[in-house]
């Protein structure tokens, strides 16, 4: 099962993607268990790391004094992004089982679970770095885990879903299509949010 | 007769096509846009809302020349922020006499709706020849040519006016005769400043 | 000229007139984002401006949107155009000499349009910045496209008219509407006029316009594009033609009410503002329609990814276009507008469209279209894969820069301290930006150079090859 191989899951992912993508491409894994055992956890890094990071040191958007915020709004915020990013990731899930009657992927649920959580793994680790909230770095470093997510998704998917290369490259353009969605709107909610009180002080 | 039955006669009938195309996309124009047309408030002037004297006008075109709306908004919003950090906000009768609009879409540099009187003359002389004299990392191009440039170079200045005042705008027959003479001795970059030192002053400083 | 084809009266398609087109469109490209990478590098270092004026920022910015939205986009349109409604049609151009004065006045309005631009002849009015000389020009040209496009359907040998063309006749009626009406300006010399409209009047008209050259020309135009191209390639028709119907129609009335969301919290009245924000959030539903359907019709084309890159390229497109139809709409709320509006975001979601969805299904149905026009294979497939990724990398790292630079901007401009006062001045704010600038720069490099690869790779095929004729499938041969 998924959970008997979590955290050397990710250092073989660095090192051998293939041998894991084939792994999984074998296992029928339970949705239950991806989520609580793996998923859930990686969902919990980049909200904590954001709130230590920012008690600290405060979020800094490339001016020389940060913006710091208090204690219980960036709790508030730091629920907000774990939030967000549970309903990414399960919404994502879905669409991606959605997508599978249109390509002929696997349909079962749990390995679509497994299948998102391995793609999304560098990201969440890659958020260590909001332990230093300077977005720019952030930026710096994200985009390396994102371009490193971006290769799992289009390597990994049609092995793991059993797919011909060419099948999975379309389903993962549109995973891609969704996910860039779910990004933009995760600004958008989050701006929302800011303008209506909950973040930065500002006068609008 | 369904939907898509309907439709089809469409589809066979270019000129029903057309007429359908044109009909359907001059709605929202007409309800949208044409009110406005008309409507006394956005094309009366606010008090203290007065036309551009010759030499603001030529910096005025000066600016569109040089394309500076690409960079500068001239648009104060009524967010608190906003007033604070650029003066009270735009309100649509100080625009009356601005053909075209330089509301701009951009802040690369800041907003300059109510840039009048808050830099001199000469902070402007150097900043315009070169930004980075003044403002030490500003990425502002610099604008050497237009204190070389006569502001009566292309010799217009009645044909501007007379132009404009076809559109409306009331300017007399003397401001006309001697819209030339204003200009003698007067550079582009005078003319320019002139502009940045008007823009914005139908509100005085510290006015909500 | 000796033309077989005319000795023997055989109607063949015009399709030389395509290839001048989409030849000039690529060499638009390359001059066009050259410039556009040229001004993102004078937002890093601004001494590449030389104390020039035809180099400045100001001017050179105005330059780069005309040569890609005009020279560009609209080469390509004319000539997809005038590609597909032929074969939609099964008949010939109408007036196919018509078509050859179409091709050439355009590019040569453009060239000269281009030089007018650098030398400083400019309303301001964005995308309408051409003089009044170049706006009588461009109308007169454009009444010969709608000309040769309408009359080919006049004389079509299909009765009913395919869903490409509806988008491109559209084009051309509201591209038309619009340019007259906002263009209206009285002259006062040759090289300078005075806008009909002032103020906050002339920003309604503006934006008007503005919003619906986008939406006519970027989206609409490249919609008819993509809804004849894609069947192509994908040999397949498209998924649903109940959709496409709905779609069309309900994109065309709802684009035109989006304009007063470029002016949120401006001096224009409220009730504007509002109408045009709930219409840009409305746009959304038969914007993704066809989005739909241009997915749905390519998953069952898969086997085809193999052989053809142009494919990828059409994908990716519509996963660009579904995101920037959907970060359109989000940026129209007026609460979102407060941050974004003046900010850098402004400008990543226009490269989001641009990029994404522009020269990426231009890229994509000109891989499919050259080999075809000179009947032989592309020069190189590998290329083609390559410029695929330097594309697609090019611009999600455009997008994330803009992202981060546009949102820390309306923060950092909004932000209070706890006194109430303005926490950062505008130039510390500005400075925050550099690194952001140039993270754009490099973005717009790879894109640069993808396109590259592509200029070089279509002069490879085309070399020593003309362009094929093509008899439209009729019956019998008219003999003379």
């Amino acid at each position: 099962m998924k959970s008997a191989f979590s955290p050397r899951l990710i250092l073989r992912l660095l090192f051998q993607p293939n041998n894991v993508f084939k792994e999984l491409a074998e296992l029928k894994p339970s949705s239950i268990a991806v989520f609580f055992k793996v998923a859930l956890w990686f969902g919990v890094l980049p909200p904590l790391f954001a709130y230590i990071g920012a008690s600290k040191f405060g979020w800094r958007l490339g001016t020389v004094e940060p913006l710091s915020l208090q204690k219980e709004i960036l709790l508030s915020i730091s629920v907000a992004y774990f939030i967000a990013l549970l309903f990414g990731f399960i919404s994502t899930v879905i669409v991606s089982r959605w997508m599978a009657t249109t390509y002929g992927a696997r349909q079962s649920l749990g390995i679509h679970f497994a299948m998102i959580t391995v793609v999304g793994a560098p990201l969440a680790v890659g958020s260590i770095v909001h332990l230093y909230p300077d977005v720019f770095i952030n930026i710096l470093v994200l985009i390396p885990a994102l371009l490193w997510s971006m290769y799992l998704l289009y390597r990994g998917l049609p092995i793991v879903l059993h797919i011909t290369p060419e099948r999975g490259m379309l389903m993962s353009s549109s995973l891609i299509g969704y996910l860039l969605v779910a990004f933009v709107s995760l600004l958008g909610i989050t701006v929302f949010l800011w303008i209506n009180g909950i973040g930065p002080l500002m006068g609008v | 007769m369904n939907g898509v039955q309907l439709h089809q006669v469409l589809e066979k009938n270019i000129g029903l096509l057309i007429f359908g195309i044109l009909f359907v996309s001059a709605i929202g124009g007409l309800v949208q846009v044409l009110p406005s047309l008309f409507q006394e408030s956005l094309k009366t002037a606010s008090p203290n809302t007065k036309v551009y004297s010759p030499l603001e006008l030529v910096g005025r075109d000066v600016y569109i020349r040089e394309g500076c709306s690409t960079c500068h908004s001239q648009q104060i919003r009524p967010l608190v922020a906003e007033v604070e950090r650029y003066g009270t906000y735009s309100r649509a009768g100080e625009f009356v006499y601005d053909r075209p609009f330089l509301w701009g879409s951009k802040r690369t540099g800041p907003d300059l709706h109510r840039i009048g009187g808050k830099y001199s003359n000469e902070w402007h002389r150097i900043h315009f020849i070169n930004p980075r004299d003044v403002v030490h990392n500003s990425i502002m191009p610099a604008y050497p040519w237009l204190a070389e440039r006569a502001a009566n170079q292309d010799g217009d200045i009645k044909n501007k006016l007379h132009v404009l005042v076809k559109l409306g705008h009331p300017y007399t027959d003397d401001d006309i005769e001697s819209s030339g003479s204003m200009l003698e001795g007067q550079s582009e970059l005078d003319a320019l400043i002139a502009y940045m030192q008007v823009l914005g002053t139908a509100y005085a400083k510290g006015d909500q | 000229m000796s033309d077989p084809a005319k000795k023997l009266s055989v109607e063949i398609y015009s399709d030389r007139v395509v290839t001048t087109l989409v030849m000039f469109s690529v060499i638009w490209a390359v001059i066009g984002m050259l410039a556009g990478v040229y001004v993102a590098a004078e937002m890093v270092w601004p001494a590449l401006n030389f104390d020039q004026s035809w180099l400045s920022f100001g001017r050179l910015r105005t330059f780069h949107t005309n040569v890609v939205i005009f020279g560009f986009g609209v080469s390509a349109l004319m000539g997809t155009a005038y590609y597909s409604v032929q074969r939609t049609s099964h008949v010939r151009l109408y007036a196919s000499n018509l078509a050859w004065f179409t091709c050439w006045a355009w590019q040569i309005a453009i060239l000269a349009g281009g030089i007018s631009l650098l030398m400083g002849l400019t309303t301001s009015k964005e995308y309408a910045e051409l003089e009044w000389p170049f706006d009588i020009a461009i109308t007169l040209v454009w009444v010969c496209f709608a000309i040769v496009f309408f009359g080919t359907i006049a004389k079509r040998r299909i009765k009913q008219i395919y869903i490409s063309n509806w988008f491109y006749g559209g084009l051309i009626i509201v591209i038309a509407m619009l340019h007259i009406v906002n263009n209206l300006a009285l002259p006062v010399t040759l090289t300078k006029s005075y806008s009909l409209y002032a103020g906050a009047q002339d920003a309604i008209v503006q934006w008007w316009y503005g919003h619906n050259a986008v939406g006519f020309l970027l989206t609409g135009g490249f919609l008819g594009m993509m809804y004849y191209f894609l069947p192509k390639q994908a040999e397949r028709p498209i998924w649903s033609y109940k959709l496409s119907i709905v779609a069309f129609w309900a994109f065309t009335y709802s684009y035109i009410w989006a304009g007063p969301h470029h002016l949120h919290f401006n001096a224009i009245p409220e009730w504007v503002q509002n109408l045009g924000m709930v219409m840009s959030l409305v746009l959304l539903a038969p914007s993704w329609a066809s989005m739909v359907n241009g997915i749905m019709t390519v998953s069952s084309a898969w086997e085809k990814l193999r052989s053809d890159p142009s494919l990828k390229f059409i994908v990716l497109a519509l996963a660009f276009y579904g995101l920037a139809t959907f970060e359109g709409p989000m940026l129209a709320i007026k609460s979102v507008n407060i941050i974004s509006h003046f900010t850098e975001w402004t400008i990543g979601h226009v490269h989001s469209g641009a990029l994404g969805w522009n020269a990426m299904i231009t890229y994509g149905t000109f891989y499919f279209l050259v080999p075809r026009l000179v009947g032989g294979n592309l020069y190189s497939v590998k290329l083609a894969n390559l410029h695929f990724w330097l594309a697609l990398a090019g611009t999600i790292l455009y997008i994330v820069a803009l992202w981060g630079a546009g949102v820390s901007q309306g923060v950092l401009w909004l932000s209070l301290d706890d006194l109430g006062e303005l926490r950062y001045s505008f130039n510390e704010v500005m400075a925050a930006m550099k690194p952001y600038y140039l993270l754009r720069l490099v973005a717009g490099i790879l894109f640069f150079i993808g396109t590259l690869l592509m200029i070089y790779n279509f002069s490879k095929t085309i070399v020593g090859r003309r362009t094929i004729a093509v008899r439209p499938p009729i019956e019998s041969l008219a003999v003379a």
